[in-house]
């Protein structure tokens, strides 16, 4: 699973507290986004505490990088201020008695004095986060917004070979958080800190992060690619927030102007009509439908008002509840698509695996479907993120 | 349970009161031994119970200014009877002068120094850098008569500049006793009972005036049991005590 | 308006009481942490010591200095001794009787204002590669600052303000001891010093109130100015 020389982030510990216990067996590549979702009290931030070393986990290991901060058996433990991580806190934390600009130093005094060659340079920084007319002021003057921003900007000076957010929006109400959220967006971009994002929000993880590791009351409950993990209906059991549905890469082909869509080329084939976004031809993104909103026939729809129809092949079928069924369809090459249809369908059609059927793809869904439209991290494509007006037809590029 | 613990509280005070003291005496300091033993004579004797306060003569007389119920008052100098005596705080024609004393220095026990008192004695010598005490002259008599010999020894200005004041003569002299001063100057009388120090020198009697103890009873508690204890204390028995303890009695 | 003895009383106060909590602020920092942050045997033992001085009648508190420290005690003639140093009747020894006396006071305001340092402020510190002293010097410590400038003001006018350990401890010595409380002490005994003693007592209000309020004010600023206002 991992490449020889890749640099990993392995977390094996257990910890008691009274009567809570956390134990977690992770292991990913150190780099890019790595989201840590889960529902409050799944262990989030007992997880960033023990990473940063504020808390100490009764037993296991704990490895970022090449350097091991944590081992009960070779009794290793790296205090907090070697470990050279950023850590992002919910609630900013900034230094009351020290303006922006001091704030913003912390970190990278201290660091200075450990290596020689900082690499993540303060201009760059103040720029990133737009923090410029800022610095003079002190933390009590800020907005809950702005405060959040000195903070990732402080953490990251720090020269940290890993950044830690724990909810860094949690705090911030919704213009606030639109406001930060494309900061922290460009973050993974354009400097070369791998991040771990903890956080409860869906739309927060999608946006952000490449991976996945999803957390319920001390356990991890599932851990991998974004696209892989959160479609998963045992994910979504647990949480209901996330749906259901299937993760779809697709291409822009074209535009239709005179019906105001936009046709979207699936990997592996197939095409989607879906309003008209703002994006050039050739552009990538991700598309997030929900379980629910397909339909399943035997035959060729023809006769339906429903724009988007695919083809594909039953791979299997889950039971949900007493009332439905998850099916898989495998849409060509493509991420298998999800639908959920009642155990009562199911029968009367005879539906089983091997089965070919037709999907059948409410554009409402695809409106509704705000979720992302981040082209796959790590890809080539570099658009900036867009959302999907969810009432009306125009898409905007943030 | 109140009344268990109440009733037994309220009698043994009711007790205490009971023997409240017939008569109190306030006293200097120097006194304390003399008029201990002298109470206990008359006590025995039967008439009346006395107590004593023993402290400087100008906290005692502050004390009966701001109206403390001593019956009888014994000063160690002229001064402050007249102080109470200006202020018609004492029966007048009940004031008599008849004890004396005399003003010594004193050293630790287990201290060699010697000294000559005579005008412009190296009195930085006998300190060695260290500080000597007596009752503060500004109030307490003892420190008055200090003050007057060292002047008319020509050494006071120097001396001032040492000095440590005392409550009163028996704190001056336990702090020598103590050795935390090197030297002390207290009354012959305090030396005498004190067997932690040494007199090294007895100031001349033309050094100061002539040390007396004027006795008198306080106008508001004058009564029969405060006639009756001062005519004791003027009696041959309490002289034979005061003569004891190294009074001189007219 | 005021005599030589009267300014050297109150002149004396005032070095006295400086140097009193000049001298313990350390160490009331020190046991002020200790207090608050770390656990070992003997807490409850080391909180009562502390406090003792504000249960204890005065006058004790100055017999066992006395006993201590006097010439012939086991710390005081240790320092004779070695140093030549002697407490007794000295400003050294008044400025040590004043600052056992306010120490306690000290203690509990530095106290106060560590237990209200938010450790989650050290925590990011940390994280950010700062070691635990550091932490201390550069978060702790700024934050606690309005409390341990509260602290020290209340402590100076305890200080001020002692009379039964100073006068059972090193005594009444003009110049050396004799602070303002001492003065007061002396003159309301002589025959004519009222008026004196009066002086003094409305000097003695007087700098009780202003060091009062100073406080007040001080960590008012102080606070603002840290962003807690």
């Amino acid at each position: 699973m991992s490449s020889p020389g890749e640099a990993r982030l392995a977390v094996r510990v257990g910890r008691r507290l009274g009567d809570f216990s956390f134990a977690c067996d992770i292991d990913v590549p150190l780099a890019g986004v790595t989201a840590l979702f889960g529902a409050s009290g799944a262990g989030k931030t007992t997880f960033i505490n023990l990473v940063a070393g504020l808390q100490r986990p009764d037993s296991g290991r704990i490895v970022v990088g090449s350097r091991v901060f944590f081992d009960s058996e070779a009794r290793v433990n790296e205090p907090v201020e070697r470990r050279e991580l950023g850590i992002v806190f919910q609630d900013a934390r900034l230094f009351p008695h020290l303006t922006v600009h001091k704030n913003l130093m912390f970190g990278l005094r201290r660091a200075r004095r450990r290596t020689a060659a900082p690499h993540i340079a303060f201009d760059a920084v103040v720029q990133l986060l737009g923090l410029a007319g800022m610095l003079e002021r002190r933390p009590h003057t800020l907005s809950g917004g702005e405060r959040q921003r000195v903070a990732v900007g402080r953490a990251l000076l720090a020269q940290p070979r890993l950044l830690l957010m724990d909810e860094p929006l949690a705090s911030l109400d919704g213009p606030r958080k639109a406001e930060v959220l494309p900061y922290i967006e460009r973050l993974s971009d354009e400097l070369d800190v791998p991040i771990v994002y903890v956080s409860h929000a869906v739309d927060e993880v999608l946006r952000l992060a490449r991976r996945l590791v999803v957390l319920d009351r001390g356990m991890v409950v599932a851990s991998g690619l974004v696209d892989d993990v959160l479609p998963d209906p045992a994910v979504a059991r647990l949480f209901p927030a996330i749906e259901a549905g299937s993760l779809l890469h697709c291409v822009v082909r074209s535009h239709d102007e005179r019906y105001g869509l936009s046709l979207l080329e699936l990997e592996g084939g197939g095409v989607l009509r879906v309003p008209r976004v703002d994006l050039a031809t050739g552009a990538a993104l991700r598309v997030r439908i929900p379980a629910r909103d397909v339909a399943l026939s035997l035959s060729q729809p023809l006769d339906v008002s429903t724009v988007n129809r695919l083809p594909g092949t039953i791979i299997d079928m889950n039971r949900l509840d007493v009332t439905h069924i998850d099916v898989r369809v495998a849409l060509g090459n493509a991420r298998p698509m999800r639908a959920r249809v009642t155990r009562e369908a199911a029968d009367r059609l005879g539906l089983a695996a091997g089965q070919p059927v037709w999907c059948l793809i409410k554009s409402v869904a695809l409106d509704r479907a705000t979720l992302l439209m981040a082209p796959d991290p790590g890809s080539e494509a570099t658009e900036s993120t867009l959302a999907i007006d969810p009432r009306g037809s125009r898409a905007s590029r943030k | 349970m109140l009344r268990r613990t109440l009733l037994p509280v309220l009698l043994f005070t009711c007790a205490l009161t009971a023997q409240a003291r017939d008569l109190t005496v306030f006293a200097a300091a120097s006194l304390q031994d003399a008029f201990a033993e002298i109470g206990q004579m008359y006590r025995q004797g039967g008439a009346h119970d006395v107590g004593f306060s023993f402290a400087a003569s100008s906290a005692l007389a502050r004390q009966i200014e701001q109206g403390a119920p001593a019956a009888v008052f014994a000063s160690a100098d002229e001064q402050w009877m007249d102080y109470l005596q200006q202020r018609g705080l004492i029966v007048a024609d009940t004031r008599k002068s008849l004890l004396g004393n005399q003003l010594v220095l004193v050293v630790p026990a287990d201290s060699t120094a010697t000294v000559e008192l005579k005008p412009g004695f190296d009195f930085a010598r006998l300190l060695g850098g260290r500080r000597w005490v007596t009752g503060d002259p500004r109030s307490v008599p003892v420190g008055r008569y200090a003050q007057e010999a060292l002047t008319r020894l020509g050494v006071w200005q120097f001396a001032r500049s040492r000095l440590v004041r005392a409550e009163n003569v028996r704190a001056a002299l336990a702090l020598v006793e103590r050795g935390e001063a090197a030297a002390g100057i207290v009354y012959a009388t305090d030396a005498a009972v004190s067997r932690k120090v040494r007199v090294a020198a007895v100031f001349p009697a033309d050094t100061h005036t002539p040390i007396t103890y004027p006795m008198a009873i306080v106008s508001r508690q004058d009564s029969a049991a405060a006639r009756d204890f001062v005519q004791f204390l003027q009696g041959p028995e309490a002289a034979a005590t005061f003569r004891k303890f190294g009074f001189s009695v007219r | 308006m005021l005599t030589p003895t009267e300014i050297i009383a109150l002149r004396l106060s005032l070095q006295v009481a400086l140097s009193a909590v000049a001298f313990s602020l350390p160490l009331a920092v020190l046991v002020a942490w200790a207090l608050s942050r770390v656990d070992f045997a003997g807490k409850s033992l080391l909180h009562a010591f502390v406090h003792l001085p504000l249960v204890l009648p005065p006058v004790v508190i100055g017999y066992f200095l006395l006993v201590l420290f006097g010439t012939r005690g086991p710390i005081g003639g240790w320092l004779d001794e070695a140093f030549g140093l002697r407490l007794i009747f000295s400003r050294s020894g008044a400025a040590l009787a004043a600052a056992v006396m306010s120490f306690p006071l000290m203690v509990r305001a530095i106290r106060l204002a560590l237990d209200a340092v938010d450790r989650r402020l050290e925590d990011a510190a940390r994280t950010l590669g700062a070691t635990r002293f550091d932490v201390f010097f550069n978060v702790t410590l700024p934050l606690m600052l309005p409390g341990i400038i509260s602290g020290c003001i209340v402590a100076f006018a305890a200080a001020l303000g002692d009379f039964g350990a100073t006068i059972t401890f090193v005594g009444n010595v003009e110049g050396e001891t004799q602070t303002l409380s001492l003065a007061i002490y002396s003159l309301a005994q002589s025959p004519d010093g009222d008026a004196a003693a009066l002086r003094l007592v409305i000097i003695s209000l007087v700098l009780a109130l202003a060091a009062l309020l100073f406080s007040e004010w001080v960590a008012r600023r102080v606070r603002t100015y840290i962003g807690r206002a």
